[in-house]
């Protein structure tokens, strides 16, 4: 913004300098338009939320909903339950005027609807879905510019990775969401759609269980696991951090499938971290973990750039 | 009134042949049983070749046809067997002791505890393994261990006996109390913990291993030792414990033995597979439409079915929409359901 | 034969009975008469050995009930409850073999002896042509002969080593039965006194008792009012002390038993 003109001729500072007012005024304007108290109660969108800049329209947020570290409005900012139980009484009292939901939330959202409080559905999908939820927020609020730049930071980054495993044999991966602890039962996978599904297609793996389209992690059974017989395994962890015995004994879990090439070979991974289970900004860091794990020999060190707007 | 020979009008009734009956149960259910066990890890939704799962020259490692049967199959259909006929026996024993055929194995609160355990262990992360045995199964049975000392504890409270309607209430309370702590912890777990938690609540048999099944075995043995003393006693006690006492039944110490036996066996089932309902309602009521109400019948007979129809079970979980696995817990309400629609129709 | 020596009995803190004293001969056919809640049901049980008394001892052929292996008191005595209910669908064969219980080993399945045993047993109830049926599709006449059926198998034996006669206690027999059962249980009762088993019955209806029974033992607040032959116990005051009502007492016209007849309840001063 212009503060001080060299003095080219009063005919035509004046009318520069009020179309310059008029662009400033629209911008500001353009960034004070949209909904000012949004309650979110999707990780996903909070993220992206913060990811943005647009924080400081958020009044209520998930319970699982993790904020960046050092972020100080955690504590101004009000939990109001997550995917299983959102508070609505705490949500009418937040007077929001944009809630984000998931697809699941039917009474929820038609509560809403009838007190006439806006509603924004999310549903996990896949990879390309992440950024133009992200555009679309940034509309919303806003922040067309910030969501912008981070939507073509996303695209670049993965298409990096993409070109870095391109042409290389792709290992057959088996991803595990969720199993029970100590034992080989229960055991989530990554099925053939949804952006883990995407991420380790990007990372240049291919989804043993590719095939099931119905859902995005589904149950398989120790047969289904033999007989896709994965190269590696990589275990997903909502834990931030796990104690290296832990990992160490999960691991040896895996010997009651000893068959399997990737226990044979010692590939199995471990990930943590809220990057793989929030398809936000954080998801190039994650696909790159995941191709850093699946070719070693191109990903010679780690990259420790964090991931766009997540801290 | 016959008066001319009693013995030749009972004796041709065919009803008091007791040994014929017993033995065709053995051969029939038993059999039934075994084949099913035997059939089992041989149907799924990989082909494999029996062949060349029997084939030694191939190293196991590279034989995946013989990965399959005896790693995922195998267990399984052992697992099924061992949970279905314990839950099965189970019911039916605790039917008796609470003269009531509605009760099921987790009527009084075994269940509730170990599905307590295994909450605590999955959502609290306690992650260990005791002598290979997986602290989820430990805690379990240890739950189980505490809801069965609470209920009788609550039951021998007051009068010489145990009384069978202070035993009904103590565990229907201790089912509710349990539920809601498992609420309340469920409550303070993150999404991957519930999420297991809940799955757990559905049974899974997929043990991919024979340890689960190796000490699942002497607590089985145990129970079953229990149960084959009980059936002629267990008669008498369903006519009521004055008449079953005046017969010379040593009421208090039937009652006992029912009581540990069943709790034993559903607790270590439980420990094994989860929460797996129906079985041990469905299948004793079937069992009495074919063969009578005679416990030294109902018992094998129920004890063989269920393992049988548990396996059955499993091999649709495990197949219906392969590679995705169904919870068996859903396959057997799913057939449970409509069956006590039918028993309600036809008994009105 | 079968004796209490000054017996009493508490539940929790409530004394139900108070120091009772009686006897049951050898192919005896003695009545426990009172009103509800005199512990008749109670003394019932002590008396076949189902609870033990908290003073005072119960003897069979003087032997204390308590010193009686169980299998071997249940061979000598059994007690048919006022109610069966069943909770599955047993025969009433299998409703009678359930009586042979102590006389089998734990593992032992029923041999023809023992299937000849049922059959007398249903053939001297009259009901064997129930043999078959289901049990609770029966009357409730037929099902009561058919628990004493039942409590008559268990008392059969051939064994010779455990000598003394049987003895049969029947609580209520013919409580809510119509009056046509009511008869068929008394003569059933009288049969089976005349094979020589000894019956105690307990009742509160004083025409089976008047009827039936040849001794009485009046029982009233869980005391001994009066015991001894019937014709003897059984007078116009006595039943004035145990019913509070006013009654003639006089014999039967047909069978000279002795019959009571009601006439109204008895005034207060009069008591």
């Amino acid at each position: 913004m212009v503060t001080h003109t060299q003095s080219i001729g009063t005919s035509t500072t004046c009318p520069t300098v009020v179309a310059i007012l008029v662009v400033a005024i629209g911008l500001l304007s353009a960034q004070n338009s949209g909904p000012k108290r949004i309650i979110s109660i999707v990780p996903a969108v909070t993220q992206i939320l913060f990811a943005i800049g647009a924080e400081s329209r958020l009044v209520g947020i998930g319970s699982f909903d993790r904020l960046p570290d050092g972020d100080d409005r955690a504590a101004e900012l009000v939990r109001v339950g997550g995917l299983l139980d959102p508070d609505m009484e705490r949500i009418f009292t937040l007077r929001p005027d944009l809630v984000v939901l998931y697809q699941s939330h039917v009474d929820q959202r038609q509560q809403l609807e009838r007190a006439g409080i806006p509603v924004l559905v999310y549903e996990h999908a896949g990879l390309v879905d992440i950024t133009e939820t992200i555009r679309d927020l940034g509309v919303r609020t806003g922040r067309t510019v910030q969501a912008e730049s981070i939507a073509a930071q996303m695209d670049t980054g993965l298409a990096a990775i993409r070109a870095k495993v391109d042409g290389r044999p792709r290992p057959r991966t088996l991803l595990v969401f969720s199993r029970e602890p100590m034992a080989l039962r229960n055991i989530y996978a990554s099925g053939g759609i949804g952006f883990l599904h995407d991420m380790l297609d990007t990372a240049g793996g291919e989804n043993v269980f590719a095939e099931v389209r119905s859902e995005n992690i589904a149950q398989v059974s120790s047969e289904a696991i033999l007989a896709a017989a994965p190269d590696v395994i990589i275990e997903i962890r909502f834990d931030e951090y796990l104690r290296k015995s832990v990992i160490d004994d999960e691991r040896d879990v895996w010997r009651q499938l000893s068959a399997l090439p990737a226990v044979r070979n010692g590939r199995i991974h471990f990930v943590t971290g809220h990057r793989f289970v929030v398809p936000g900004p954080g998801v190039i860091e994650a696909t790159e973990e995941l191709a850093r794990m699946l070719h070693p020999e191109v990903f010679a060190t780690p990259q420790t750039r964090p991931a766009p707007g997540v801290g | 009134m016959t008066e001319g020979n009693p013995v030749g009008t009972v004796t041709a009734l065919g009803v008091g042949n007791l040994r014929w009956r017993l033995l065709t149960t053995y051969t029939v259910f038993g059999g039934t049983a075994l084949a099913v066990c035997l059939l089992a890890p041989l149907v799924g939704p990989t082909p494999i070749s029996l062949r060349q799962v029997f084939d030694g020259s191939i190293p196991f490692t590279d034989n995946v046809d013989a990965q399959i049967f005896f790693i995922a199959r195998l267990p399984r259909a052992l697992a099924g067997a061992l949970v279905g006929g314990a839950l099965a026996a189970a019911g039916v024993v605790l039917q008796a002791l609470l003269r009531n055929p509605l009760a099921t194995p987790f009527t009084l609160g075994v269940s509730a505890g170990a599905s307590l355990g295994a909450m605590v262990v999955i959502i609290f992360g306690v992650p260990l393994t005791v002598l290979g045995v997986p602290a989820v199964t430990l805690a379990s049975l240890a739950g189980a261990l505490a809801a069965v000392v609470i209920v009788y504890s609550l039951a021998r409270l007051r009068r010489q006996g145990l009384s069978t309607n202070v035993l009904l209430l103590a565990g229907v309370t201790l089912n509710s109390l349990f539920s809601a702590v498992i609420m309340f912890i469920q409550y303070l777990a993150d999404f991957s913990q519930n999420f297991q938690a809940i799955r757990w609540l559905m049974g899974n048999l997929d043990v991919s291993g024979y340890e689960p099944i190796v000490w699942a075995l002497p607590l089985l043995a145990v129970a079953v030792a229990g149960f084959a003393w009980l059936p002629r006693s267990l008669n008498l006690l369903t006519l009521g414990s004055e008449h079953a006492a005046s017969r010379g039944v040593n009421v208090l110490r039937t009652q006992r033995l029912a009581f540990f036996s069943a709790s034993l066996a559903t607790g270590a089932a439980v420990s094994l597979g989860g929460p797996i309902g129906f079985i041990g309602i469905i299948v004793p009521h079937i069992v009495r439409l074919i063969v009578g109400a005679d416990h030294r019948v109902v018992l094998p007979a129920s004890a063989f079915l269920g393992a049988a129809f548990l396996v059955i079970c499993d091999v649709g979980a495990r197949t219906l929409m392969a590679p995705v696995e169904l919870p068996v817990g859903v396959i057997t309400a799913m057939l449970g359901g409509p069956f006590f629609l039918w028993l309600l129709i036809r008994s009105r | 034969m079968l004796r209490a020596d000054t017996v009493s009995f508490r539940y929790d803190t409530a004394e139900v009975l108070h120091g009772i004293s009686l006897g049951l001969s050898n192919a005896g056919l003695t009545g426990v008469l009172g009103p509800n809640g005199s512990g008749k049901t109670t003394l019932l049980r002590l008396m076949g050995g189902l609870q033990t008394p908290s003073t005072g001892r119960i003897t069979l052929d003087d032997r204390d009930l308590s010193t009686y292996p169980r299998g071997m008191l249940a061979r000598r005595m059994a007690t048919v409850p006022q109610e069966t209910y069943l909770a599955f669908d047993y025969s009433v064969l299998e409703v009678v073999l359930m009586g042979r219980y102590p006389h089998l080993a734990t593992f032992a399945i029923e041999s023809q002896t023992d299937l000849g045993y049922a059959a007398d047993a249903l053939a001297a109830t009259g009901t064997l042509d129930l043999a078959a049926r289901s049990f609770t599709t029966l009357s409730g006449g037929e099902k009561q002969r058919v628990v004493i059926a039942s409590a008559l198998a268990q008392l059969y034996t051939a064994d010779e080593t455990e000598p003394g006669s049987q003895v049969l206690l029947l609580d209520e027999p013919t409580a809510s039965l119509d009056l046509a059962y009511q008869l068929e249980i008394a003569s059933l009762i009288r049969k089976l006194n005349a094979m020589g088993i000894a019956i105690l019955i307990s009742t509160h209806d004083l025409t089976l008792a008047a009827s039936v029974c040849r001794d009485l033992v009046l029982l009233r607040d869980g005391r001994v009012l009066a015991t001894g032959p019937t014709q003897d116990v059984l007078t116009e005051s006595m039943v004035r002390s145990l019913y509070g009502v006013d009654a003639v007492v006089t014999r039967h016209p047909t069978t000279d038993h002795v019959l009571v007849i009601p006439v109204d309840r008895a005034d207060e001063q009069t008591q």
